[in-house]
């Protein structure tokens, strides 16, 4: 591993790029934590509910953790985290709006959570301190998360009908997106990989590609072959768009401000 | 008519809410020992004797034995103490908290708690001491 990185001589568009980094993590984390709250009342069993509900709570207590990592580079993450227009929020695209069905839901929890998972396990062990110390217990938990929707796919894909062609389509919407995002190597995100922040653009795109390969291969996807969105925002690493207004709200605690606890 | 009384429960000082809102305490508090009469020779250990009597607020072991407390440092009537959760939204972080800094400056020779929230090595059921497994073998409950 390269040297850790010194935050305190950290400044420009390295600082900016690592704030970039944090932000869409952390927002990926909080929106997908919604999507899963969506699906409580309304999963395909009460226990697979509980299931939905338990990620939320996961999903909400990693992006506590990743927003107060901003601290250490001298910002306050209470306004990032709740003051925020919903056009600032960098959460991956795949999360911007509801899953109009479980298959969507079920694409969600092994391929948009798959791929926030692979740019943390490249971040927690490169050479910033903080991810190196909380994303492992994340990861940890993120292994439950990948259970249950392995389990889910497969019984989907196996299912055939509907279910497989839901499955199907969902899968072939969400992975250009997520490609993108898994490996962005615009000028930001190669300042991070020069300071040792995250591994290479390949590499990440590597992992994620094999992570993924054997499940969108049930229903008919070659991995290889897609190809990621062309289209980026470099203000906020991410592809174009932004979570719907109700989801914005939701993750900034617009209706609880009386009772905001920090 | 019998009028209901609730007892009132001052706001604690290191909760960090806001005036209008309280929080709870946990249970265990019953359990606790009255205040030692004299400052132990090692404070360090002292403490640890302390944080012995602090219950896990869903499962009825100590913090130490549940392997929640990664470190204590003593110095000049401070108690610094480094703890983890067991999930990265536990629930009963608040208690915890509040549970800690409660029974430790209950303590005349401790004057104020510093919490520092570590998340390295990461928490799992192997950090459960012999101790610990036993009670919880008692109550049913493998780990």
């Amino acid at each position: 591993m390269s040297e850790p990185l010194n935050i305190s001589t950290l400044e420009g568009a390295r600082r900016d790029a690592l704030i970039r980094l944090i932000i869409t993590l952390a927002d990926s984390k909080r929106i997908l934590g919604i999507r899963y709250s969506d699906w409580t009342l309304g999963a395909p069993s009460i226990e697979t509910g509980v299931s939905t509900s338990s990620m939320t709570q996961d999903e909400w207590g990693h992006a506590r953790l990743l927003y107060a990592m901003l601290k250490k580079l001298g910002i306050d993450p209470a306004p990032v985290e709740h003051d925020r227009p919903g056009e600032e929020f960098a959460s991956i695209a795949a999360l911007d709006h509801e899953q109009p069905d479980w298959a969507g839901l079920v694409v969600l929890m092994t391929l948009a959570d798959g791929a926030v998972s692979t740019v943390l396990r490249s971040f927690a062990t490169g050479t910033f301190d903080l991810a190196q110390n909380r994303v492992p217990k994340m990861l940890a938990e993120e292994e439950f998360h990948a259970s249950l929707g392995s389990a889910w796919y497969r019984r989907l894909a196996a299912t055939g009908g509907e279910a497989r062609q839901l499955l199907t389509s969902s899968t072939e919407a969400m992975l250009p997106g997520l490609l993108a995002w898994v490996g962005a190597d615009d000028d930001a995100a190669r300042l991070m990989v020069d300071a040792g922040v995250i591994g290479p653009a390949s590499e990440r795109l590597t992992a994620f590609r094999d992570l993924v390969r054997d499940f969108v291969a049930l229903v008919g996807v070659d991995i290889d072959s897609v190809e990621a969105s062309a289209d980026w925002d470099e203000a906020r690493g991410r592809t174009p768009g932004r979570p719907d207004e109700e989801a914005c709200q939701r993750a900034r605690g617009d209706l609880n401000r009386a009772l905001l606890v920090e | 008519m019998t009028t209901l009384s609730l007892p009132v429960v001052e706001r604690r000082r290191h909760a960090g809410l806001p005036p209008a809102v309280t929080s709870h305490m946990s249970g265990g508090r019953d359990q606790w020992s009255p205040p030692l009469k004299e400052a132990p020779v090692d404070t360090v250990q002292g403490t640890w004797d302390l944080l012995q009597e602090v219950l896990d607020p869903e499962i009825p072991i100590s913090l130490p034995e549940l392997g929640l407390i990664y470190g204590v440092e003593f110095d000049d009537g401070v108690a610094r103490i480094e703890l983890t959760f067991t999930a990265t939204a536990c629930p009963c972080m608040e208690f915890i908290r509040e549970d800690i800094t409660d029974r430790l400056e209950s303590e005349h020779w401790i004057d104020s708690v510093e919490l520092t929230e570590v998340w390295s090595p990461p928490w799992t059921s192997d950090r459960i001491t012999p101790e610990g497994r036993a009670k919880l073998k008692k109550l049913g409950v493998s780990a």
